[in-house]
């Protein structure tokens, strides 16, 4: 068999990332999309999401890898990957219009004997009543995309999920030999299981993050600090290393939340218990709010009309994704206060609030602040020196949830350090 | 539902029109709206009785239009718990709504009340389910559905924590009957040690909130608390501390579980950014003064 050809239609984050993945594993990648504002940017190399490591792979996958905006082009392929980004609304429910757009599309364009493969994340049921293609030419793979970690995710998968008519049914062999290509399991598995198998994924995330949440919010009361209690748990094996056991604020990015209205539609339409799910909603939009009540209770109760610095705005480091971003819902709750903010991919929006300033590097941020808040752990926020801050901040918050400072350098600064899950540090 | 504000910045209201007026809350209110250089007036039971077939047209005949409604009137447990004290408290509630069909004001502002939650829930937001234990709060909750659904004025409900300062007249088991045993018997009696925790609101800090509600225009829910829980422990611990003379702090044997009550106050905090409250030290020790200036008076 000669190597199968590989297409991609959507080229948004996630087709993008991993039609660059399966090109860097040595196969021909034609990668499609019907916006040729899009192509044409794609051709000059001027990628439309930040990926740490994207560029250099594209870079290295040379003429493999070739975008375009002609439909008929994917009729060289084997196997067509239909991945666009599904959007969501505030809620969290998915629009699948656009993919269902697309996928009709492809259907169309692909020669008789093509595979595709579904990669945009589904609701279940959805596969299997497209009714585009034959069952046995149509596959569901669970993406495995993580914003800021999607490139290193997506080229060292710890399995891949395949959803399929008939699982007992050996994969189409072209199929087949890409995935073979990342050197993980393959678990095939009836379509609705694999749709549900992703979901369950980001449930049992959530569960983490929740956990965690809810145990740091107690170390911040009774003198316990999660990061001594959070490498015990990681060396349980029924937990694990890589547990989400980091506290944070709540779930954004819109992936897990989209899950989660799924999970809760779903019940509802078939009457199962599922108040597990508005419990995690809620716990999630509680801890969102941990800022503006540390920021409260330690500033906007005693100052008149402060200024506050806010470094980070995307809703975690190695993006640009607001989505759902606990730093734009605190730009636009603290509106008796006068705000500088500073983001190193993007630009806060003027929309957001009426008194804000954008400060062009970090450290101005801080200078004359009544407090800072350091939203996103960027990495090269954590290079900033304490006594830095302090000799440039006019108060001495600094309300950092992620610790990005080192607690006992910014102590010894003389800042009063409020990090999410541990009694405050008091300046020295 | 949470609350949203029709003025971002405050603006005194027409008049504003206190039912309830001869309460411990209603009084602070009409001392808070004279302070405010806001024109208000106050109508209690002897003006209109709220719980008779006629009050709906009595209260048409007190409102001008654009006048704001706080309704404060209610008959505590102290007056009684039972199904009959529930049916007057809602035929009040249901003269209010009916008042509003024919006086257009502008305004209409209930305050309920913490007994709407159940003990189930350790931190309680708006988005608490209201599940009341008992007739009282099953009065609050009713009486806030029958405003909801036949009122026709902007609605704004808010729920408040157990409220205290000077002027309290309740007796249930709390700081006011601790102070003045404190004062009559140097003895402050607990249920077990006191363990249980409720956040405890003064009464400058609950008119405050209920006028930023009013010069707000505010419409929606919201919890009334400081987000601050404190046992009884320590409020009888406090109170003991100030009344100048040896007081005992009696625990006695447990009968029944202890519960505990906090608040977020996100939304709170939301609504009115830079809010204050008075620390519960500074509290007691003001109704104490005022208290001791009762006996001596």
């Amino acid at each position: 068999m000669s190597p199968p050809v590989i297409g991609f239609a959507g080229m948004t984050h996630l087709g993008l990332v991993s039609a660059s993945a399966v090109a860097g594993r040595g196969f021909e990648v034609v990668c499609f999309d019907a916006d040729r504002a899009l192509i044409d940017r794609l051709a000059r190399q001027d990628w439309p999401v930040l990926e740490p490591g994207l560029d250099e792979l594209i870079r290295g996958n040379g003429p493999r890898q070739r975008f375009t905006g002609a439909r008929a082009d994917i009729k060289r392929c084997d196997v067509v990957y239909v991945g666009p980004d599904v959007p969501t609304d505030d809620q969290g429910a998915s629009d699948v219009s656009g993919l269902t757009n697309l996928i009709c599309d492809v259907a169309g364009a692909i020669k008789p004997d093509a595979v595709m493969v579904v990669l945009s994340q589904v609701p279940p049921g959805y596969t299997r009543a497209l009714g585009v293609l034959p069952l046995e030419r149509l596959y569901y793979q669970v993406e495995t995309l993580v914003f800021g970690q999607a490139v290193e995710r997506a080229m060292k998968p710890e399995r891949t999920i395949v959803g399929c008519a008939d699982p007992a049914a050996p994969l189409d062999a072209r199929f087949r030999a890409v995935l073979d290509a990342f050197g993980c399991p393959i678990l095939p598995m009836r379509y609705e299981s694999a749709e549900l198998a992703k979901i369950s994924i980001n449930c049992c995330l959530v569960a983490s993050i929740t956990v965690g949440n809810t145990l740091a919010e107690l170390c911040e009361r009774i003198g316990a600090d999660w990061s001594e209690i959070a490498p015990a748990l990681k060396l349980d094996r029924r937990i694990g290393p890589h547990a989400y056991l980091a506290p944070g604020l709540g779930i954004a990015g819109g992936n897990l939340e989209r899950d989660l209205a799924t999970v809760q539609r779903l019940s509802q339409v078939h009457g199962t218990e599922a108040g597990l799910i508005a419990a995690w909603l809620h716990h999630s939009r509680y801890r969102r709010d941990w800022p503006l009540r540390q920021l409260h209770a330690r500033v906007l109760s005693e100052i008149t009309d402060p200024l506050i610095g806010i470094l980070g705005v995307t809703y975690k480091e190695n993006t640009r994704s607001i989505m759902n971003s606990p730093a734009v819902a605190l730009i636009k709750e603290l509106t008796g206060c006068r705000l500088i903010v500073f983001d190193p991919a993007v630009r806060a929006s003027a929309q957001w609030h009426p008194r804000m300033t954008l400060a062009e590097d970090a450290l101005a941020v801080c200078a004359g602040a009544d407090a800072l808040v350091i939203m996103t752990p960027w990495p090269q926020f954590r290079a900033i020196e304490p006594a830095d801050i302090s000799s440039r901040l006019r108060g001495r918050v600094v309300v950092d949830p992620f610790s990005v400072l080192d607690r006992a350098a910014a102590a010894a600064g003389g800042l009063e350090h409020v990090v999410l899950g541990a009694p405050l540090v008091h300046a020295e | 539902m949470t609350l949203s504000h029709a003025h971002s910045n405050p603006q005194k209201p027409a008049r504003v029109v206190v039912l309830g007026s001869g309460g411990f809350l209603g009084r602070h209110l009409l001392q808070a709206c004279a302070a405010a250089g806001i024109e208000a007036t106050g109508l209690g039971s002897r003006d209109v009785n709220l719980a008779d077939a006629s009050a709906p047209a009595r209260l048409v005949r007190q409102l001008r239009p654009k006048d704001v409604l706080v309704f404060l009137a209610a008959l505590t447990p102290e007056k009684g718990r039972d199904s009959g004290t529930l049916m007057r408290n809602l035929a009040m509630a249901r003269a209010v709504g009916e008042a509003t069909h024919s006086a257009e004001i502008a305004q209409l502002v209930y305050a309920s009340s913490e007994a709407v939650y159940s003990f189930a829930t350790a931190l309680i937001s708006e988005e608490t389910p209201a599940v009341p234990l008992d007739l009282y709060g099953a009065m609050h909750r009713t009486r806030e559905l029958i405003l909801a659904g036949e009122a026709k004025a902007p609605l704004a409900i808010l729920r408040l924590t157990a409220v205290y300062g000077a002027g309290d007249t309740h007796n249930s088991y709390g700081p006011n009957r601790f102070l003045h045993q404190a004062l009559k018997d140097a003895r402050i009696p607990l249920f077990g040690n006191g363990e249980e925790t409720r956040d405890h609101l003064h009464v400058d800090d609950a008119v405050d909130l209920i006028l930023k509600v009013v010069t707000h225009g505010s419409t929606g829910l919201l919890n009334l608390a400081t987000g601050k829980s404190e046992t009884f422990r320590a409020v009888a611990d406090m109170i003991a501390a100030r009344a100048g003379r040896p007081v005992e702090v009696a625990p006695s044997a447990r009968q029944n579980p202890a519960t505990h009550r906090h608040f977020d106050t996100t939304n709170l905090l939301r609504a009115f950014p830079g809010k204050r409250f008075k620390p519960l030290g500074d509290g007691w020790a003001a109704m104490l003064a005022d208290a001791k200036a009762d006996a001596r008076g």
